[in-house]
């Protein structure tokens, strides 16, 4: 495929959503300033209207810029980590690469942390240390031959480690409030604080990732042969590892975990632009906020005047497309 | 074309060498001729490893090693049910609560901890725990895959996300555990269908099952999310798993259930025990696959269904329960018994642990199942050999 063509199949309609995501989420919401309102705010005429000034300019446009990052660190994670595990299903959320990260803040705030400061950095410990054991689960006898069984090793750690970071909650009140609506995966009430406190971490994976990208491209030719063409494996591996963390670690800090966006992004890129693995990041990274944007304003709207955990509207998006992908008769080999 | 699946043979002995066949048991010999007074003559003439019991012209095989797991696992569950009772806030002597829960004799203070507050919990355990445990047996068996339990193919979240919405979202005035089954059934037939069938795909019926019990765990979230914040503190017990506080209402109909239940299944024994082998084999050993197969089912989605009803999502029991009643029982009948046995005594244990380890604070059952479970569920899964997915 051409870079012609990849911008035109892949890029040039993904921005495109994207665009129109980004301006639906600032002009819809769940409470009362409807979209003539904020669109007045957006085009400057709307000194007046204090009210629609406040809820478009200081909750929805930061809201908008976390779930945009949000969405293009898990994006990108995804295919990164599906290109080093060499399995279509490897996603940060269903691997427990996620369940890692909340549980390390979840631990770090009962230890007395404060979720802002602290908090991406104990999610990408956590991160790094869900995914070394994914991948070191993918490496022992007979599970990394097996796309599926990997998936449900990283359900079962994500299940344990759940359950662990529920019975820390219980024990600790403070931490519970603190970070109830946080557990199940959510960007409502994100400030430009959370979002400055990882933006480091996220574009240090991203570069990470850009980085990596060509020789992990090798390596699905094999050991071999990536060191054939000069590649060390090991090396490669380790790095795309550590912007899996980064992304992902960074990702959950601020939004909570949520799953399934580094199952839909790639299979989706993957389907627009073909399986290299450098045009698969470049649409990835549009595409990932896209997906999230509109699962964050969809689950604005469905439950009005509440609103919807995001984590459960991707597992809502998601799921089917986990089904879709294992009931194909064959699965897309990387 | 069919592969042989490794995890069919898994299902089929705890211990033993992967894929060894299994024979089934023998059916009672009959006629006039056999028949003996029950005696040191009569065990004799038994096939080893069992006794035989006679009673003018019938007899039956009871395998030995079963009954023993059997009589072991009650008594055990006995013993794990009197610490249970007597356990608490307020300290009873073990045996003076037994003697209270069943005999009713005891100072009245005890009488009221142990029957009021105490045996109902504890009842609930059992009933949880016996359904699952039997439930799961049953599923491990029709899928031969000893990982696909109701849990795990998403049986527990459609029950829950139907039983959360019956009470929260649209009250219909339903029983819990009405709306319990139906939701269970619901996931199921989504599984079955949308895999293909079980054990025809290996683990890609339990991927599915996975993304099924996604779906409907993001439905109850939704139902939970659109709450009141009272009711949705009510609902948490759905959200993990618990035995505190259970409505005596789904506690009885569970018990009703797992007494409909039960019998048939174990009747159904060596049918089931033929079920391991592929439909074939069990075809020429004559059973009708598919009724046995629909029935097995339809058992195990009801007993699962009326426990999640009881209790809430409560993991991993489905699944360590089978498991600890294979390794006791070793090769034979499927131990759809010792395994709801073996369910009562892990339940009890599991909600014994919860409630004594951060005394005053009770950590639910289901936490505490899958903080111990998760880590026995990896290694099942990262130990097994298999081929690749077909």
């Amino acid at each position: 495929m051409t870079l012609r063509k990849t911008l035109l199949r892949g890029l040039l309609p993904v921005s495109a959503v994207l665009l129109a995501v980004v301006a639906a989420s600032l002009l819809l919401g769940a409470g009362d300033v409807g979209p003539a309102r904020a669109a007045a705010v957006l085009l400057g005429g709307a000194d007046g209207d204090a009210d629609a000034r406040f809820t478009v300019l200081e909750l929805r446009l930061p809201r908008t810029a976390v779930a945009v990052a949000v969405g293009a660190a898990l994006g990108v994670a995804g295919a990164v980590l599906q290109a080093t595990a060499r399995n279509p299903l490897a996603e940060p959320g269903l691997l427990g690469v996620s369940a890692g990260a909340s549980f390390a803040v979840v631990l770090a705030i009962v230890l007395g942390a404060s979720a802002t400061t602290v908090g991406p950095y104990a999610a990408v410990l956590g991160a790094a240390a869900g995914c070394l054991l994914a991948l070191g689960a993918a490496r022992l006898r007979g599970a990394g031959d097996d796309p599926v069984r990997l998936v449900l090793a990283g359900a079962a750690f994500s299940g344990m480690v759940g359950a662990a970071s529920s019975v820390l909650l219980l024990v600790n009140q403070r931490a519970s409030d603190e970070i109830r609506f946080w557990t199940v995966g959510s960007v409502v009430g994100r400030g430009t604080d959370d979002l400055m406190a990882v933006l480091p971490v996220l574009l240090l994976g991203l570069a990470a990732a850009a980085a990596v990208s060509p020789a992990l491209s090798s390596l699905a030719l094999g050991d071999d042969v990536a060191t054939g063409l000069g590649h060390r494996p090991r090396r490669v591996r380790a790095v795309a590892v550590t912007s899996v963390a980064l992304l992902v670690g960074g990702a959950t800090a601020v939004a909570g975990p949520v799953a399934f966006v580094g199952l839909v992004v790639p299979f989706a890129a993957r389907a627009l632009v073909g399986p290299d693995l450098r045009r698969l990041l470049g649409v990835s990274v549009l595409l990932g906020p896209a997906v999230v944007l509109l699962a964050d304003v969809v689950s604005r709207l469905v439950v009005r005047p509440y609103e919807m955990p995001l984590g459960v509207m991707t597992a809502l998006f998601g799921a089917p497309v986990l089904v879709a992908v294992v009931r194909s008769s064959r699965l897309p080999s990387l | 074309m069919k592969t042989p699946l490794e995890p069919r043979s898994g299902a089929s002995a705890g211990d033993g060498p992967a894929g060894a066949l299994v024979p089934p048991p023998v059916p009672p010999p009959r006629g006039p001729g056999r028949v003996r007074e029950a005696g040191t003559t009569a065990v004799d003439a038994a096939p080893p490893g069992t006794f035989r019991l006679a009673a003018g012209g019938l007899s039956l095989l009871v395998p030995r090693r079963p009954l023993l797991a059997g009589v072991l696992l009650a008594t055990v569950l006995v013993a794990v049910g009197a610490v249970g009772l007597s356990v608490g806030e307020i300290a009873v002597a073990p045996l003076d609560a037994l003697r209270a829960a069943v005999l009713g004799e005891g100072s009245p203070r005890d009488l009221l901890v142990v029957e009021e507050l105490r045996m109902p919990r504890v009842e609930a355990g059992i009933a949880v725990g016996a359904a699952l445990g039997a439930a799961g047996c049953l599923m491990q068996t029709l899928s031969g895959n000893r990982l696909a339990t109701p849990d795990t193919v998403g049986l527990n979240n459609g029950a829950t996300a139907f039983a959360v919405a019956g009470i929260v979202a649209v009250p219909t005035g339903l029983l819990p555990s009405a709306t319990a089954l139906v939701g269970a059934a619901t996931a199921a037939a989504l599984t079955l269908a949308l895999s293909g069938g079980a054990g025809q795909r290996g683990y890609r019926f339990l991927v599915v099952g996975l993304g099924v019990g996604a779906v409907f765990g993001a439905v109850t979230n939704l139902i939970l999310s659109r709450a009141e914040i009272d009711a949705a503190n009510a609902a948490f017990a759905w959200t993990v798993g618990t035995l505190n506080g259970r409505s005596q209402t789904a506690v009885t109909v569970l018990e009703a259930g797992l007494l409909v239940c039960l019998p048939p299944a174990v009747v159904l024994g060596h049918r089931l025990g033929a079920l391991r082998f592929s439909d074939a084999v069990a075809t020429s050993l004559g059973v009708r696959v598919r009724p046995v197969r629909a029935a097995v089912l339809l058992t195990s989605v009801v007993c699962a269904g009326l426990a999640v009803a009881v209790a809430g999502p409560l993991g991993m029991i489905a699944l360590a329960a089978p498991e600890a009643a294979r390794r006791l029982t070793g090769p034979g009948p499927v131990p759809v018994v010792t395994s709801a046995l073996a369910g009562a005594v892990l339940t009890l244990l599991a909600d014994l642990v919860g409630r004594t380890a951060m005394a005053p604070l009770e950590i639910p059952v289901g936490l505490v199942t899958a903080v111990v479970g998760g880590p026995y569920l990896l290694w099942l899964l990262l130990t097994t050999r298999t081929r690749r997915t077909p």
